[in-house]
C-alpha cells in the first residue's frame, strides 16, 4: 500500500510541476515560430533540386541571392550585389557586391572573411563547370539551370576584383536576371569548400550548409525537424525571432491537428478551411501561385484541327463550377495562360463566358452540328494546378455532352501518361503547369513554341510563327513595358487560337495562429520567415481577434 | 429390410453438438453469433444489397452528413463522403473485404495449420523438436508485426494482405492442433482404438478430430477478430488495400484528412471494426464458456 | 539453474541464426541488386561498389556470403539507408530508445490499471462488478488501435486541450540526443528550461502511453482474474482461511504475490504485443519511433532499412523475452523444467 502511496505523491509533485512554469515557456515561445512543413528536404542546397519542399526549407531561410524580387510587381532589387550594370548588347553583366556581408557561424564553421567576388564565382562554377571540384558532389545534376541552358548562356565569369564580377553571355536574354533571382541561385561559401576538401568531407557543403541567410542551421533530425537558429551578424537587420523550428508532418490531418492544438504555429498546405475559418485564433491566407490548370487540344487530330471547334468548346464548359467542384472554390479563373500576379498580366483579355448556344452554332458553322465523340484524357494524379482531373474530366463530360458531344475519359498511369502525351496519341487533355520563375517567358515558351512542340513540353503540337516571333522579340529586349506589350500580343492570338483553354490559377495556402505577424508567402518560389515577428500578449490577440470578425477569413494576395 | 432396433439406444450427442446445446443457452454469446451471422450474410450479399457503387460517386452530393443530422438526406443514410460516395454502401462493401476476407483467411489458414499440426504430432524426434524450435520463435513475434514484414517483402495491396494473414495464422493453429492432439493421444480411447489397429490416420481421423474440433473452432474466432484488426490496420497504414477499395482500415485512413470537416467518414468505418470484432470476440466467448461448462459437467 | 540457462541460450543463438537467415535472405527476395540492398549504396560509383562487393563476399558461394554478413552485423554495419544516405545503425538507436520509452511507460500504465481490476474481477467473480469489467476488457480488446487514438486526439487534444497530440517534446526545447531516452536526455542536458522540458514530456506521453495501453491491459485484467481464481481455489488459501485470518490478510499477503508469478511470466509476450501497437500509434502521435520510421521504410522501398530494422526489432523483442523467462524462472523455481520458450 505504501507504494502506491509514493506513486500517488510523485504524480502530486508532477502535476504541481507542471503548474508553475507558464511564464519561462512565455519568454522562449514568444521568439520561436514552429513551422509545420509537409515534408523533409532532400538536400539544403537548393542549386540541386526544383521541389518545392526543399526551397521553402532552404532558400530563403539560410541562403541570399545576388538579386532578389519585391513588392507586388516583383520588381528586381539588390541583394548582395548593391547594384549591377548592363553592357547595350545585353552581353556583358556587371555586379557590384557589398562588403559587409558575414557567413554563418556555426558549431562545423568559422568564416574568417566577409562573402566577396570567389564565393560568387565558386557558387556559379560550381554549376556551370563540369570540371569544378564541386561540380560532381552530390551527383553533379542542376535541373533549373540545366533547364533554361545557363551553361550554354555563360560563357564566362570574371572577377574584376574583391568585390566586382562580370558575367559574359554568348547572347542577350532578358530573363537571365529573372533567373539569377531565383530560389536556387544562391551563393555559398568558397572558404567553407576550401575547407571541406581539405578535410576530404565536400559533401558536407550540400548536408551542413553555410550561407548567408537570416537564419542557420543549427540541428537536423531526418524526417522529424530541421532547427534554425537566427544569424545574429545578418548584413541587414537580424530575424525578430531567434529560433525557427519546421516540424516535419506529412500528413495532412497531423499538420491541422497540430495547428489547432496549437503545436505549430504556421503550417504549410491546410486542408479542412473551413475548420480553420471557425477558429478565431487562425489564420487562413493564400497568394495565387503562378500556375496554370488547362484543357489541351492535339490541333494536329481532326475535329480539333478546326479552330471553331476548339471555340466551341471553350464556350461549351462552365469554368465556375469546375472552380466550385474541383477546386473547392479555392482557385482563381484563368483567362489567360499568364496569371493576374504576373507583372506581364493583360486585363484586356475579355473573360471567356459561359455560353452554350453559341458553341451550338459554332458547331453548326463548323459542319459538326450533329455531334461527335472525343477522347479527353485525365491525369491520374494531384498536382498543385489541379487536385483532381479525373473529377474535372467527369464535369466536362457533362458539359459537353449538352451540346452533343460524346467524352470519353481515359486515363494512364502518370508517368505512361505523359509519355503518350509526347508522342500524341491523345485528342485532348487536362493538364497544367507550375513556374519556376516569376518571368513570364516561363510560360509562353515551355508551354505553346515551335520548339517545344519537339522536346515534348508542347502536347497540344500547336505551332504558329507569329507567336513565336513576338516571344522571341520580347526575350531580346529587357524594356518591360515593351515586353509586356509583346505578351499581350502573344495572350491575343492565343485567345483566338485556343489550343488549350486556361482553367484556373490555384492559389497557395497557408495558416497560422494569429500571434504569428508578418509575411511568409510569396507567389512564387519559397516562404520566408526573415519578416515574422511573434506577438505574446493577450490584448493583441484580442484587438486582433475584432479586426478578423467582420471578415472571417483573411484572404489576400501579398 | 427395415432393422429393428435390438437395444435402446441412448441419444449421445457429439462433443460438437454438446457444445452447442450450452452455447445457445448463453444469450450473450447468441447476440454475438446473430451479428456473426449477419455480417457474413452481408460480406456475401452486400455488392447487391448496397444501394450506390462504393467507387462512384455523385458530384452534386459531396460530404453529406448521415441522415439523422439537421443537413442529412435520407437518400444517403450514412452519408457521403468527399467524393460524392455512398459510406452506406462503402460499408457494405467494405464487409466483404475486411470481414468476408478475414473469414476467408482464418478458413485456410485453419486447413493448412490444421493438416501441419496434426502430421507433426505423429512425427517425434530431430524434426519435431526444429519445427518446436521455428514455432517458439514465430509465435514470439506479434501477429501485426509479423504481417507487416510480409507485406514489406511482397509489396503492399490487398491480396499481398491477405497472404500475410494466411502466413501468420497458420503457426497458431500448427501450435494449438499439435497441443490437442497430443494430450488427446495420450487419453485411454485413443489407445484402444490404436490397439484394434487403427492406422494413425483413421485414429486422427474417427477418435482424435471429432474430440478437439471444438478448441480450434475457439482458436479459430481469436484468429478471425486478429485477422480483421490485421486486414483493417495495414489498410489504414496504407500496406493493405489500395484506394478506391472501400476496406475499412483504408476507408478510415481516406477519411482521414475530412476529419475535422465531416467526422463521420471516420467514426463510421471504425465502428464498423468495432462492431466485427466484439461480435467475433462474443462467439468466441460463447464457446469457450460452453467448453468450460461441458468439462465441468 | 545451469541447464535451464543453457537451454534458453541454445534457444536464443538458434532463433538469432534463424532471425539473421532470414534478414540475409531478404535481400535476395526484394526488387533489385542484392549487394545494394544488403548495403543501401545506390549512388555508389563503380569503384566503391567493388569494394562493397568484396566486404561482401559476393565471389563466394551463398554459405561464405552469409558468414560475411554475419561480420557485419557483430561490428554494427547495417549498411546505409537508401532513403536518406545515413548510416542505419545510428539512425536506429537514435530511435529504438524512444520506442523502448513509450513501450515500458504503456507497460506499466497496463499492469497499473489492468492487474488490480482483474483482481477485483476475481474477488467479486460472477458478481455485476465482474462482469462489468469483462465486458469492458473485452470492448478494449476489440477496439482498433489507430481509431482509438483519433478519438482520444479529438477529445482530449482539440476538443478539451488538455494535452498535446503529437511528437516526444515541444520542439521549443533543445534537447541534445544522448541515450534517446527524452526522460533521461532531459536530466542530462544542461538547458535553461530543464523541468518544463521535463513536464512537457510528461504531457506528452501520456495520450499515446494510454492508448497504447488499452489493449494490453485488458489481457492483463484477464490473466490477473484467471489466475486469482485460481490461486483463491488452492488448498493454502483454505488453509489460510481455516486458520482465522481475515479476507483482507488473505488477499494481501498470500493470493496477491502468487498470482503476480503467474502474470509476470506474460508480460514478456505482452511486451512484444505491446511494441507491434506501438509501432501503429507512433504513426498516430508522429512519435520519433522505430515503428513509424519501419513503416516510412516501407512506403519508400528503402529494402535496406527495412531489412535491419526488422532484424533488430525482432531481435530486441526475443531479448525482452528471454528476459523475462528468466526473471521468471528466477521467482518461480517450479519452471525452470519447463522445456520451450513459450
Amino acid at each position: 500500500m505504501n507504494n502506491i502511496r509514493l506513486v500517488f505523491i510523485f504524480f502530486l509533485s508532477l502535476i504541481s510541476l507542471l503548474g508553475c512554469n507558464d511564464e519561462s515557456i512565455v519568454s522562449l515561445s514568444e521568439h520561436s515560430v514552429i513551422y509545420c512543413a509537409e515534408g523533409s528536404p532532400e538536400t539544403f542546397n537548393p542549386q540541386l533540386i526544383t521541389s518545392g519542399t526543399t526551397i521553402d526549407a532552404t532558400s530563403n531561410q539560410l541562403y541570399d541571392r545576388l538579386i532578389t524580387y519585391q513588392g507586388k510587381e516583383n520588381t528586381l532589387t539588390p541583394a548582395i550585389a548593391k547594384s549591377w550594370h548592363i553592357t547595350h548588347d545585353g552581353k556583358n553583366i556587371t555586379f557590384y557586391l557589398r562588403k559587409d556581408v558575414p557567413f554563418h557561424h556555426t558549431d562545423y564553421f568559422t568564416p574568417s572573411r566577409f562573402l566577396n567576388a570567389d564565393d560568387v564565382i565558386f557558387s556559379f562554377n560550381r554549376i556551370l563547370n563540369i570540371e569544378h571540384p564541386f561540380h560532381l558532389v552530390s551527383g553533379g545534376s542542376y535541373p533549373f539551370f540545366q533547364n533554361i541552358n545557363l551553361g550554354e548562356l555563360v560563357e564566362k565569369i570574371e572577377k574584376i576584383n574583391n568585390y566586382t564580377i562580370r558575367f559574359h553571355l554568348s547572347h542577350a536574354d532578358s530573363s537571365f536576371l529573372a533567373n539569377l533571382a531565383t530560389d536556387f541561385s544562391v551563393i555559398l561559401s568558397a572558404e567553407y569548400a576550401d575547407q571541406l576538401t581539405k578535410k576530404n568531407s565536400k559533401a558536407n557543403i550540400d548536408t551542413h550548409p553555410i550561407g548567408t541567410g537570416p537564419f542557420k542551421l543549427k540541428e537536423y533530425r531526418v524526417g522529424s525537424f530541421i532547427r534554425f537558429y537566427r544569424h545574429e551578424q545578418y548584413w541587414r537587420e537580424p530575424a525578430k525571432i531567434e529560433q525557427l523550428v519546421f516540424d516535419i508532418t506529412p500528413s495532412n490531418t497531423g499538420r491541422l491537428t497540430k495547428l489547432l492544438a496549437k503545436e505549430c504555429d504556421v503550417t504549410a498546405y491546410p486542408i479542412a478551411h473551413r475548420k480553420i475559418e471557425q477558429h478565431n485564433s487562425l489564420t487562413l491566407e493564400a497568394v495565387t501561385a503562378l500556375n496554370v490548370g488547362y484543357l489541351g487540344f492535339n490541333v494536329k487530330k481532326p475535329p480539333f484541327d478546326n479552330k471553331l471547334v476548339r471555340q466551341a468548346i471553350s464556350y461549351a464548359i462552365n469554368k465556375k463550377v469546375l472552380l466550385e467542384m474541383v477546386y473547392q472554390g479555392k482557385a482563381e479563373l484563368a483567362n489567360s495562360i499568364l496569371p493576374n500576379t504576373s507583372w506581364a498580366f493583360d486585363d484586356s483579355i475579355p473573360e471567356q463566358e459561359y455560353n452554350p448556344i453559341l458553341a451550338k452554332n459554332l458547331l453548326e458553322v463548323a459542319g459538326l452540328s450533329q455531334g461527335f465523340t472525343m477522347d479527353l484524357w485525365a491525369m491520374p494524379v494531384q498536382r498543385p494546378y489541379n487536385p483532381n482531373a479525373i473529377t474535372m474530366a467527369k464535369l466536362i463530360q457533362a458539359d459537353l455532352n449538352a451540346i452533343g458531344i460524346e467524352v470519353n475519359i481515359v486515363s494512364y498511369e502518370w508517368s505512361t501518361f505523359l509519355n503518350r502525351l509526347k508522342l500524341g496519341e491523345h485528342q485532348s487533355f487536362l493538364l497544367g503547369w507550375s513556374a519556376d520563375n516569376p518571368d513570364p517567358d516561363n510560360f509562353f515558351s515551355p508551354m505553346l513554341s515551335c520548339s517545344a512542340t519537339h522536346t515534348g513540353s508542347n502536347t497540344t503540337f500547336w505551332c504558329n510563327q507569329a507567336y513565336d516571333d513576338i516571344i522571341q522579340q520580347a526575350l531580346q529586349t529587357t524594356n518591360t513595358s515593351l515586353r509586356k506589350k509583346y505578351y499581350a500580343q502573344a495572350m491575343n492570338i492565343l485567345a483566338q487560337e485556343l489550343p488549350l483553354i486556361p482553367i484556373a490559377h490555384s492559389k497557395r495556402y497557408q495558416a497560422r495562429d494569429n500571434r504569428v505577424v508578418g509575411n511568409i508567402l510569396a507567389a512564387f518560389g519559397g516562404i520566408s520567415f526573415y519578416h515574422v515577428t511573434k506577438s505574446t500578449s493577450l490584448k493583441k490577440n484580442i484587438k486582433t481577434k475584432t479586426d478578423n470578425s467582420g471578415n472571417s477569413t483573411n484572404i489576400g494576395n501579398n | 429390410m427395415a432393422r429393428d432396433k435390438i437395444y435402446l439406444e441412448e441419444i449421445f450427442p457429439s462433443p460438437f453438438m454438446q457444445l452447442w446445446q450450452i452455447f445457445r443457452k448463453t444469450p450473450v454469446a447468441m447476440l454475438g453469433f446473430s451479428c456473426f451471422i449477419f455480417l457474413i450474410t452481408l460480406a456475401i450479399f452486400g455488392p447487391i444489397l448496397a444501394p450506390y457503387s462504393p467507387i462512384e460517386g455523385q458530384l452534386d452530393m459531396l460530404l453529406l452528413p448521415p441522415a439523422w443530422h439537421l443537413d442529412g438526406n435520407v437518400s444517403h443514410l450514412l452519408g457521403t463522403d468527399e467524393l460524392g460516395r455512398d459510406m452506406l454502401s462503402r460499408l457494405m462493401y467494405g464487409t466483404s473485404l475486411t470481414f468476408g476476407l478475414s473469414f476467408i483467411v482464418v478458413i485456410i489458414s485453419l486447413v493448412i495449420g490444421v493438416l501441419i499440426g496434426s502430421i507433426s504430432a505423429l512425427t517425434s524426434g530431430l524434426k519435431s523438436s526444429i519445427l518446436n524450435h521455428s514455432l517458439d520463435v514465430i509465435l514470439s513475434i506479434p501477429s501485426l508485426l509479423l504481417a507487416i514484414i510480409i507485406v514489406a517483402i511482397l509489396g503492399p495491396g490487398i491480396s499481398n494482405t491477405v497472404w500475410a494473414v494466411v502466413m501468420v495464422l497458420i503457426p497458431q493453429f500448427i501450435h494449438i492442433t499439435r497441443y490437442a492432439v497430443k494430450e488427446e493421444s495420450r487419453k485411454d480411447y485413443v489407445l484402444a482404438s490404436r490397439l484394434d489397429g487403427a492406422s494413425p490416420f483413421r485414429v486422427l481421423h474417427y477418435s482424435i478430430f471429432p474430440n478437439i474440433v471444438d478448441r480450434i473452432m475457439s482458436q479459430a474466432t481469436l484468429a478471425q477478430s486478429a485477422a480483421i484488426l490485421d486486414i483493417a490496420t495495414l489498410g489504414f497504414l496504407g500496406l493493405g488495400a489500395q484506394i478506391p477499395l472501400p476496406e475499412w482500415g483504408a476507408t478510415l485512413a481516406n477519411g482521414l484528412d475530412l476529419f475535422y470537416i465531416a467526422p463521420w467518414t471516420v467514426y463510421l468505418p471504425g465502428l464498423a471494426i468495432l462492431f466485427a470484432v466484439v461480435a467475433t470476440n462474443l462467439v468466441g466467448e460463447g464457446i469457450r464458456h460452453a467448453l468450460k461448462l461441458r468439462k465441468e459437467r | 539453474m545451469l541447464i535451464f540457462t543453457l537451454r534458453r541460450l541454445n534457444l536464443f543463438i538458434f532463433t538469432m541464426l534463424a532471425l539473421t537467415l532470414l534478414s540475409f535472405s531478404l535481400s535476395f527476395l526484394f526488387p533489385g541488386d542484392s549487394i545494394i540492398n544488403i548495403s543501401g549504396a545506390i549512388n555508389a560509383t563503380p569503384s566503391q561498389l567493388i569494394e562493397i562487393q568484396k566486404a561482401y563476399q559476393t565471389d563466394d558461394n551463398i554459405f561464405w556470403q552469409y558468414i560475411a554478413y554475419l561480420k557485419h552485423i557483430i561490428q554494427g554495419e547495417l549498411g546505409i539507408s537508401m532513403a536518406s544516405q545515413s548510416e542505419i545503425s545510428t539512425e536506429i538507436l537514435n530511435l529504438l530508445p524512444a520506442t523502448i520509452e513509450l513501450s515500458l511507460v504503456a507497460l506499466f500504465i497496463a499492469m497499473f490499471f489492468g492487474i488490480p481490476l482483474g483482481f477485483i474481477a476475481a474477488i467479486k467473480h460472477n458478481k455485476p462488478a465482474d462482469n462489468i469489467i469483462l465486458s469492458v476488457s473485452m470492448v478494449g480488446y476489440s477496439i482498433p488501435v489507430f481509431w482509438l487514438g483519433l478519438l482520444a486526439i479529438l477529445i482530449f487534444s482539440i476538443n478539451l486541450g488538455w494535452l498535446p497530440s503529437a511528437g516526444q517534446i515541444s520542439l521549443l526545447f533543445e534537447i541534445k540526443l544522448i541515450t534517446g531516452i527524452q526522460f533521461i536526455d532531459i536530466l542530462l542536458s544542461d538547458s535553461p528550461y530543464k523541468w518544463q522540458a521535463f513536464s512537457d514530456a510528461t504531457l506528452h506521453i501520456i495520450l499515446p502511453a494510454c492508448v497504447i495501453a488499452v489493449a494490453p491491459a485488458t489481457i492483463f485484467i484477464r490473466l490477473a482474474r484467471t489466475s486469482m481464481i485460481e490461486v483463491l481455489g488452492t488448498n493454502y488459501i483454505r488453509a489460510a482461511s481455516a486458520k482465522g485470518l481475515t479476507f483482507q490478510q488473505i488477499i494481501f499477503r498470500h493470493a496477491i504475490r502468487n498470482s503476480l508469478i503467474k502474470i509476470i511470466r506474460h508480460v514478456g509476450l505482452q511486451f512484444a504485443n505491446l511494441v507491434t501497437i506501438a509501432m501503429v500509434t507512433e504513426v498516430i502521435f508522429s512519435w520519433p519511433g522505430i515503428g513509424r520510421w519501419l513503416i516510412e521504410s516501407i512506403y519508400q522501398r528503402d529494402y535496406t532499412a527495412i531489412q535491419s530494422g526488422l532484424l533488430v526489432l525482432s531481435c530486441f523483442i526475443f531479448i525482452v523475452h528471454i528476459l523475462t523467462d528468466f526473471i521468471y524462472a528466477a521467482l518461480n523455481p517450479l519452471a525452470r523444467g519447463s522445456k520451450y520458450g513459450s
